[in-house]
């Protein structure tokens, strides 16, 4: 509480706050809790090599990041690691839960950056979209309608097992448009899931699977990140209806001050688009400036979420919503695997 | 004797206490205990009032029935056949037998998918001796989760029932073969009695591991097979309701506890 | 109950010959023990009888019936491992009822004839024990039960005695002889024991390196070997050269000590090497001159020699058994 109230009032006073950063011990090294694979890379290269060279402080990354890891991290009052990966809903149930810190904004004073990734409790740092794909020679379809059409579009489906990723999909497959998506309709999408739920082969945990499922023709038609897809010309893809999500990186509660000040270093470099444009070399995700677009190669322009053909196309994920109804949700999305 | 022989054991005690047991019962704690609330029987009741985490459950145990059964049924002949070689061929029938524990259980998982995948060895088989015409569909089914699971969890039956089957002297075979018994008899009056004990323990071992099982469900299972670990990991990881977790595994305890209870009641009375 | 014949009959692994061209006919109600080292094929020709096994060659009879191609289950033999062979998760009861069961006798019948069986072993009382729960002795009394239970044709026995300790051994022995005298059942038994085959068997059949050597009964054996491996297999040989060239066999009991000079005119001088107290008698390892050695056993009457001490050894021509 007492944390809180002091946080609070240095945010309250920007002034202050900046020349208590400069004067308080930093950490030479702090950790941090990613979701591993290429997207660490990105972070590796885009930010943390910058910052080493600039400063000289180090960061660790450690994977897999889950909700669950901060729970145990915070609840058994530990202290060492100060950074953690979390997805855009989730960093509204770990903000409820009390796991996270309030960002300290005016310490990090950031480059320009879109309004949505500067959130009061997360950096939003990658931009990234989950889409519809398909194995190169299959018929291509425009929409989710036509995605879910296995008699027009005949072949075995590859969707995600999460039913926040499924149901917008499903509603989109139903005739919602996706300006009208949210609030969602649980029991339609559900009705329209039973519908095409034989004609789905494999529900995906990881999200490695579905490239590999329509490179072995177990399935045809995958909902998959884009970042797995582009480039490969193995498959065919559509950015159309598409889910814009965003994901986080925030301060562990509880973490030391002179950590939280290496952490607000890294935060600085990450506003940077000349950063976010080596990130985006590594994976096609971008970064949250609006200057980025002019820092990355034109003919891979399509390839990005937050290019303004591909963002006008796909609807943004609303997290206060799945933050007030996942619960719910997610017992009847158990349910509906039962019944499969 | 006794007394220097804990003294030297309790180092390991404690050890096991504070670094297994006591997280266990914390973990089964949480679902009685509210943080500021005090206990609560809440977590329970939100399991009886959605019955689908408990029709998980029981899809898990049904699911685990089945890879168990199968188990049984290739593990007995194949320890029976063991039992059988010269010591060589022996050496090397155990050799395949637990070659799999040396690789990872996801390698081994991932075998599968190339073995009956839709263009993997047996379908392209059975293709082309013209036995089918599609593909059939091996994998993402309670088929595949039954397959792989049965595959990963053999070595935990064979091993301890063939270190049973050697134990069995011959001349008791030989025995009822003079005393006028056909094959037949001997194996179901004499041979299936004596490896009984073993085959129910080793098939009882199988089963609570079953119940556990997580990567072989999710990769293999296509994510159509609920079982109660991916429940687990779900509740834990993503959402995270350790209260309901907790309540779950509770309950998932006590289930398997009974089971063994009434193994044990049962090799009692056999033994008795 | 039958006879049993062995034709020729061969058994070999191989190169490696366990029985060969051995032929042995055993009489109605006779007690036949093959007696030889461990190795001599003594085993291999009970499994072979048995049915646990077929030879490479010969044929053989049970009951004028040749049984050379039969199963075990086919020749109804009852047979008495050294290890007893007792099912281990049946009672005793279960255990004897268990050849009645297969030959589809049930009921108060097959219990009668059980619990008849037990009591001729003396183990009436225990019918619901474990074999777990019983002594050697008491575990292969029931293997006995078990095995004449069914009236088998014959009765095989290998090394039965071998696991018990002596005092124990010596009583079954008695035992067992009685039982084979009361069912009059066809018995053949297998051992490395020279005591036991001597004490219990009508004839004996001795065997080394898969051959009969000698087939004849116990004291004749004994006396008249037909060859040196007998003489010295049975019991402690001395062997004095004779005057055509040939050696004469002279058991210790025939070899008489005395000390005041030479009584007879085949007395010898020795002198006591070692002294061995045996109870009833006293055995003594004496050296001739000329380092020969020869053991005397002598009835203990209250006084012995003493080593080192100069006596005569003498015996009659009449107990000497000229062997090849």
């Amino acid at each position: 509480m007492k944390r809180r109230t002091f946080v609070g009032a240095a945010a309250s006073l920007p002034a202050v706050s900046i020349l208590s950063g400069t004067a308080r011990a930093q950490s030479k090294e702090i950790r941090m809790i990613e979701s591993g694979g290429a997207s660490g890379e990105s972070i590796q290269k885009g930010y943390i090599d910058p910052l080493f060279q600039k400063t000289g402080i180090k960061v660790v990354r450690e994977s897999p990041s889950s909700l669950g890891k901060l729970r145990a991290l915070v609840e058994s009052g530990q202290t060492s690691t100060t950074l953690f990966e979390l997805g855009s809903g989730i960093v509204l149930q770990a903000k409820k839960l009390g796991l996270i810190e309030k960002m300290d904004w005016a310490a990090i004073n950031p480059a320009p950056m879109f309004p949505e990734a500067k959130n009061e409790y997360g950096f939003g740092y990658s931009y990234f979209s989950t889409i519809m794909a398909w194995r190169k020679g299959a018929k291509e379809p425009q929409n989710f309608t036509e995605f879910f059409d296995s008699k027009a579009f005949p072949g075995k489906r590859c969707l995600p097992d999460f039913p926040h990723y499924c149901l917008p999909f499903a509603l989109q497959a139903a005739g919602v448009p996706i300006d009208k998506l949210f609030p969602l309709d649980v029991d339609l999408a559900f009705k329209k899931l039973n519908e095409v739920k034989k004609d789905v082969a494999v529900w995906w945990k990881a999200g490695a699977q579905p490239p590999q499922l329509m490179k072995d023709n177990e399935v045809q038609y995958s909902i998959c990140w884009s970042g797995r897809v582009v480039g490969d010309p193995a498959f065919g893809l559509s950015f159309a209806g598409g889910k814009a999500d965003l994901s986080f990186i925030a301060v562990v509660k509880g973490s030391k001050p002179e950590d939280k000040a290496a952490a607000n270093k890294l935060f600085y470099e990450m506003s940077l688009p000349e950063n976010q444009a080596k990130a985006a070399e590594v994976i096609s995700y971008t970064g949250p400036s609006p200057e980025l677009d002019a820092l990355l190669p034109k003919d891979k322009l399509w390839q990005f979420p937050t290019s303004k053909q591909n963002k006008a196309v796909q609807y943004f994920e609303n997290a206060e919503w799945w933050a007030e109804n996942g619960e719910a949700v997610n017992k009847k999305w158990e349910a509906f695997k039962l019944s499969l | 004797m006794t007394g220097s022989g804990i003294r030297f054991i309790a180092p390991l005690l404690v050890l096991m206490v504070v670094a297994f047991n006591a997280p266990i019962v914390y973990m089964l704690g949480l679902a009685f205990w509210e943080k500021g609330r005090g206990f609560t029987l809440e977590h329970y009741e939100g399991l009886l009032e959605t019955p689908v985490y408990l029709r998980v459950l029981g899809n898990t145990m049904r699911i685990a029935l089945i890879a168990t059964i199968a188990n049984v049924v290739i593990g007995y002949p194949l320890a029976h056949w063991m039992r059988g070689l010269g010591s060589r061929a022996r050496m090397i029938a155990i050799a395949l037998v637990v070659l799999p524990f040396w690789v990872s259980i996801l390698v081994r998982t991932y075998a599968w998918i190339v073995v009956l995948g839709n263009g993997g060895l047996v379908n392209r088989f059975l293709q082309w001796t013209g036995l089918t015409d599609a593909p059939v569909s091996f994998l993402y089914n309670e088929l595949g989760v039954t397959i792989g699971m049965a595959n990963v969890l053999l070595p935990f039956l064979v091993l301890p029932l063939f270190a049973t089957m050697i134990r069995i002297d011959d001349r008791l075979l030989q025995a009822a073969a003079s005393l006028g018994a056909p094959p037949r008899t001997i194996f179901w009056k004499v041979y299936f009695p004596l490896t009984l004990p073993a085959l129910a323990a080793g098939a009882l071992l199988v089963f609570i591991l079953c119940l556990g099982f997580y990567v072989t469900p999710a990769v293999l299972g296509g994510g159509r097979v609920p079982m109660i670990s991916n429940l687990l990991d779900t509740l834990i990881n993503q959402i995270p309701r350790w209260e309901q977790a907790s309540a779950i595994s509770t309950i998932l305890l006590i289930v398997t506890l009974l089971i063994f209870a009434a193994y044990r009641r049962l090799d009692r009375k056999a033994s008795a | 109950m039958s006879d049993i014949r062995l034709e020729g009959v061969t058994k070999r692994y191989g190169t490696f010959a366990a029985a060969e061209e051995v032929d042995l006919s055993v009489t109605q109600g006779e007690f036949v023990t093959i007696l030889g080292p461990s190795g001599s094929g003594k085993t291999t020709l009970l499994s072979l009888i048995a049915g646990l096994n077929r030879p490479t060659s010969g044929r053989i009879f049970i009951g004028g019936r040749d049984v050379t191609n039969a199963t075990a289950q086919e020749r109804n033999i009852g047979l008495v491992f050294q290890s007893y062979a007792l099912f281990p998760h049946m009672t005793v009861l279960q255990n004897v009822l268990f050849p009645l069961g297969v030959r589809k006798i049930g009921g108060a019948e097959a219990d009668r004839l059980a619990r008849d069986a037990l009591k001729l072993v003396r183990l009436d009382g225990l019918e619901n024990r474990r074999p777990s729960q019983l002594s050697g002795g008491q575990q292969q009394r029931v293997a006995l039960a078990r095995a004449v239970v069914f009236k088998p044709d014959i009765l095989l026995l290998d090394e039965p005695l071998g696991a018990l300790d002596r005092k124990l051994r010596e009583e079954l022995q008695v035992e067992l002889k009685q039982l084979q005298r009361t069912l009059g059942v066809t018995t053949l038994l297998v051992t490395h024991d020279q005591e036991e085959a001597l004490s219990l068997s009508d004839r004996i059949m001795v065997l080394d390196k898969g051959r009969t050597q000698q087939v004849a009964a116990p004291t004749e054996a004994y006396l008249r070997p037909a060859n040196r491996f007998v003489a010295e297999f049975l019991g402690i040989a001395n062997f004095v050269g004779l005057p055509d060239g040939r050696q004469g066999l002279v058991r210790p009991e025939r070899v008489r000590l005395s000390t005041n000079g030479a009584a007879n005119d085949s007395g010898k001088p020795a002198k006591i090497v070692e002294a061995i107290y045996l109870g009833q008698m006293v055995r003594y390892h004496l050296a001739l001159e000329g380092a020969q050695s020869i053991v005397a056993a002598v009835p203990f009457l209250g006084t012995a020699h003493v080593p080192g001490e100069q006596v005569t050894v003498s015996w009659e021509s009449a107990d000497i058994w000229p062997v090849t």
